[in-house]
């Protein structure tokens, strides 16, 4: 066996191994009736915050729990239960990205990723 | 219409910085046309020479002209108003210069220039055309990026340059609308700024320290061009050595800075978060390192040219991949910090290509074929552009392209004779650089997945930390065995024998060492328990601590005994021990990582699994005293500077007798920023074997506790209340203890004067500390009056004003101060050992690498001497 056969073997392997890691990774954007479909499975929801509902913070209670309502990009709104502290600025943010799963009629959420106008991008000011 | 003159611009700089722009991009094209003629005629070579000095002034003026914008606040240019402001200290005008795209490309071009005009300095010989051809295509490239010309609809480049009231983002907006039309706009718009998050010194060297890492890929990438060029596939390798040792050595550092600066300003909680943006460097420089390792097997033993060639070229290209990736907006969601889109993609794109493409037919040696090549490809991006079935059309393109490179390989390139022998330096050296090319390939195809999701229109969502992690750990593994071993392997034969007996000696110190360190480690039930990592992850953790520590062995053993502790020949002993030292400490600091503010109070969800107990903040009230991990932890009030909110946390420890003990105070702070939000800033502890992180997640941020409403009360609330019964008020917990009369029940029927019961309640602070409050109730004559008291240092006012004595209940009414809510901090502290390991591990890579640098310079003088005399 030449030593490049060798190599072909492990690149190989190494293929495989990566494609079966990004199998694994289940996780998919999608909108809120498709997370309720198949509340087992873990989805990045994309939306926008209702500021119209109370967001409730109380970290007297507890400082790793924060709920919020959250439009998805189909218009579905539901509640969203993140199992974080509260994020700075995040009355500001125009888009948010919650990862979880629905819980009955709550989407239980352990990470949220934001893009505020001000932070790390240069979007439009608001005046 | 008549034109409206506005007050106060100053035109003449943007004509300038046009003239500039435009000058620079000339001037680039016609040092790309002048050194590819020389290439068959030398007499153009001095031409070509005059057109890149050219477009260095060009490249110099414009950023004179910008930093002349920047200092001078010009504020009618886009650039300047978004990035800069007066407030802002001047010390930080570099970062307003480099925190947009645009000048970002331009710190980029600047160093190109740089190392293009070195480097041309340097080759006096058949290399310098083609070499400062592949320089100047470079330049063309990157200068377009910022011309802010447009043709037809297409915009190409982003100018510096630009008017706020002209700018595609900006015109429509109301207030730039508003005041389009006022002469004296000028006057009255408002800067933005800097983001605080980038006014630190990070920002300052960072990114040039970055961005000249990126630059430095281009020599390696031009000597492997040129070499392809000129059909000359060995020759280039010797000269190109340095530079890549100075690309591997600067973008190393640049990255290594990035993390730092992640792990001291930013709140990501860790040194690397495998983000896109991340990635993106650090890919480019795995496949260098490669590349530096295979040159080095050619120059001891010649062959390996296609390898050399592959990464040499491939790191440059990957560079260009990543900038692809962190400007074009197509990660969107998946990185926060990636650069906004500034409509750019489709340019970005080509530009990509159009540098596969040259490579792959530089690579074909049948002319017919490659002019073929050449020709089908732009076609194919024609009906692309025409008629749309772009995928298609790129897979076609890509695939035809991987064909004729196997092709051109195949039919063309010099092959080795014959197989190397496995017990052999240039076998593992060339396994090794194998290994980072195929580990740097992995992250690349993780850290594309958005890009994927466009090819393929699903929607895959961005793999996560653990997932890169899994997979960083066995690579690491075999990385570290390799740089253990293969320096005592000499080039060419080897006795396997004496190789192994070599090598015993770090290999069962570092076993020992190994396992005497895992057990505590990983292995203690108690500590693994607790962070709930699996079983095969702790093994395989122990195994990458004990080969990290056999690397660092090995490497310090062969420099001793076989270098004889010689420090011109110690650069890659030096440097391997460096890495193996940051994978180490990364391992450790990371896998043991404690977050000491358990939250308590947050419930699982159990239906939900793993990953939804967030326990990582807790809450502080100003005064309170809580246990986080071995420390007690209280926070004793904020100071406010400007719009810097410092939080002081004081960390005291138990000492023997159980008292606490004042140990240290951390000021992590958040930058309450009215134009920019609010940033949060950690503060860090760093004691010689671990740090300890604190960061304020939320924070009370009003300032001033309003003084008139001081001593007002709230409207009280009435509790209805048996005896022994409790209370609840936001700051304490009210015990009715006791309800005592002045007269029995029979006094008061017979006398008809004066009634007076007294309640005694005990109030408990959150400290345990007790007070009294005793309101009375007294009925004169048939009438109620209730007797206020009050606790003053609780704020809390307590009358007693009702009997029910049928039920056996009283009613009181309670009011707290309208202040009563107190300051506080809702934080999150962890620590993380050894991390200085890793620190350590970074300044000894960048050293080692320098090293090598040095001799590779040094050898190359003489050779050159030898090869003149």
């Amino acid at each position: 066996m030449k030593k490049i056969h060798i190599v072909g073997i492990i690149v190989i392997a190494v293929a495989i191994g990566v494609i079966l890691t990004s199998l694994k990774n289940t996780s998919t954007y999608a909108d809120f009736n498709e997370a309720l479909a198949n509340p087992d499975q873990e989805y990045h929801v994309v939306g926008k915050l209702n500021k119209n509902e109370p967001t409730v913070y109380d970290p007297k209670v507890n400082a790793d729990e924060f709920t919020f309502t959250l439009v998805d990009n189909k218009g579905v709104e539901k509640r969203v239960v993140l199992h974080k502290s509260k994020p700075q600025d995040f009355e500001r943010s125009e888009q948010i990205v919650v990862i979880g799963k629905m819980h009955g009629e709550e989407f239980h959420a352990n990470d949220i990723l934001m893009k505020c106008p001000s932070k790390y991008n240069d979007a439009k000011p608001q005046s | 219409m008549k034109e409206i003159e506005y007050i106060g611009e100053h035109l003449w700089l943007g004509k300038l910085g046009n003239f500039f722009l435009i000058l620079s991009f000339v001037a680039s094209l016609i040092a790309l046309v002048g050194f590819y003629l020389s290439t068959k005629n030398k007499e153009y070579l001095k031409f070509a020479r005059n057109a890149f000095y050219t477009h260095a002034f060009a490249v110099t003026g414009i950023i004179g002209t910008m930093f002349f914008m920047l200092v001078n606040h010009y504020y009618e240019y886009q650039y300047a108003w978004q990035h800069s402001n007066n407030e802002m200290p001047m010390r930080y005008i570099l970062s307003c210069f480099w925190e947009g795209q645009e000048g970002s490309f331009l710190l980029w071009t600047f160093w190109n220039i740089v190392l293009g005009i070195i480097l041309q300095r340097s080759l006096k010989n058949d290399w310098e055309a083609p070499v400062m051809a592949v320089f100047s295509l470079a330049q063309v490239f990157l200068a377009s990026m910022i011309l802010g010309i447009y043709i037809g609809d297409h915009k190409i480049g982003s100018s510096p340059f630009l008017l706020l009231r002209e700018h595609p983002d900006y015109f429509n907006l109301p207030f730039v609308q508003g005041y389009i039309s006022d002469p004296n706009y000028l006057a009255k718009i408002t800067p933005r700024g800097l983001n605080p998050l980038l006014m630190n010194y990070w920002m300052t060297i960072h990114p040039p320290t970055l961005f000249l890492g990126f630059a430095s890929t281009l020599p390696p990438f031009a000597f492997a061009m040129a070499g392809l060029w000129r059909r000359k596939h060995n020759e280039w390798q010797q000269i190109a050595l340095p530079w890549t040792y100075f690309g591997i050595l600067i973008l190393g550092v640049g990255i290594l800075m990035g993390g730092a600066w992640a792990y001291e300003a930013l709140s990501f909680g860790g040194f690397w978060a495998w983000d896109p943006v991340e990635n993106s460097s650090l890919v480019p420089w795995l496949v260098l390192v490669g590349a530096g390792h295979v040159m080095i097997v050619n120059k001891h033993k010649g062959g390996s040219l296609f390898t050399t060639h592959l990464l040499a070229i491939g790191s440059f290209l990957l560079v260009l991949y990543s900038t692809f990736l962190t400007r074009s907006g197509i990660l969107g969601e998946a990185s926060v910090h990636a650069f906004t889109d500034l409509g750019m993609q489709g340019q970005l794109v080509i530009y990509v290509l159009a540098f596969v493409l040259l490579c792959v037919a530089l690579l074909i040696e049948n002319s017919l074929l490659r002019v073929s090549y050449i020709m089908g490809s732009c076609l194919l991006m024609f009906f692309g552009m025409m008629y749309g079935y772009k995928t298609i059309l790129f897979y076609t393109w890509v695939l035809s392209s991987i064909g004729l490179t196997a092709y051109s390989y195949n039919k063309y390139f010099p092959k080795e004779k014959d197989e190397e022998e496995l017990y052999s330096r240039e076998f593992w050296m060339f396994l090794g650089s194998f290994v980072l090319l195929l580990s740097a390939l992995v992250i690349t195809y993780f850290t594309s997945v958005p890009v994927l999701n466009k090819l393929f229109s699903i929607k895959k969502a961005p793999l996560k930390v653990e997932d890169y992690n899994l997979w960083a750990v066995p690579f690491a593994i075999v990385i570290l065995i390799l740089i253990a071993a293969a320096q005592f392997l000499k080039f060419k034969k080897n006795n396997a024998k004496e190789f192994y007996k070599k090598l015993a000696v770090s290999f069962i110190i570092s076993i020992a060492f190994g396992i005497t360190c895992s057990i505590p480690l990983y292995f203690q039930k108690n500590l693994s328990a607790a962070s709930g990592i699996h079983k095969w992850e702790i093994i395989s953790y122990s195994i990458l601590f004990t080969v990290g520590i056999f690397a660092v062995l090995a490497n310090a053993d062969y420099w001793l005994r076989v270098l004889k502790g010689k420090i011109s020949k110690s650069g890659a002993s030096i440097a391997h021990i460096g890495f193996a030292l940051i994978i180490i400490g990364a391992l450790v600091s990371t896998s043991k990582k404690a977050i000491l503010s358990k939250n308590t109070a947050a419930k699982q969800v159990e239906s939900l699994g793993e990953g939804f107990s967030g326990q990582e903040n807790i809450f502080l009230e100003q005064g309170d005293t809580l246990p986080m991990g071995p420390y007690l932890v209280t926070y004793e009030g904020k100071e406010v500077k400007g719009i810097d909110f410092y939080f002081k946390v004081n960390y005291f420890t138990k000492n023997p007798n159980g008292k606490p003990e004042f140990a240290f105070q951390l000021q992590p702070k958040i930058q309450d920023n009215p134009r920019m939000g609010r940033a949060a800033d950690p503060d860090t502890k760093h004691f010689l074997n671990r740090d300890i992180y604190t960061h304020i997640t939320a924070a009370d941020m009003r300032t001033v506790i309003d003084s008139t409403n001081k001593n007002k009360y709230n409207t009280p609330e009435n509790y209805i209340r048996h005896l022994g019964d409790t209370i609840f008020a936001s700051n304490a917990i009210i015990v009715i203890d006791s309800i005592v009369s002045n007269l029995s029940q029979a006094e008061y029927e017979k006398n008809d004067s004066l009634l007076e019961v007294t309640a005694v309640l005990k109030v408990y602070n959150s400290n345990g500390e007790i007070f009294k409050a005793r309101p009375r109730y007294i009925i004169k004559k048939n009438t109620v009056i209730p007797e206020t008291d009050k606790i003053e240092a609780l704020g809390l006012k307590f009358s007693f004003w009702r009997i029910n004595p049928e039920e056996g209940s009283i009613e009181i009414s309670m009011a707290e101060k309208v202040n009563n809510s107190k300051d506080f901090i809702v934080m999150k502290a962890v620590m993380f050992p050894y991390i200085n390991v890793l620190w350590i591990g970074c300044i000894t890579m960048a050293f080692g690498t320098f090293i090598a640098m040095i001799e590779r310079v040094r050898k190359l003088k003489i050779s050159k001497a030898n090869h003149d005399s």
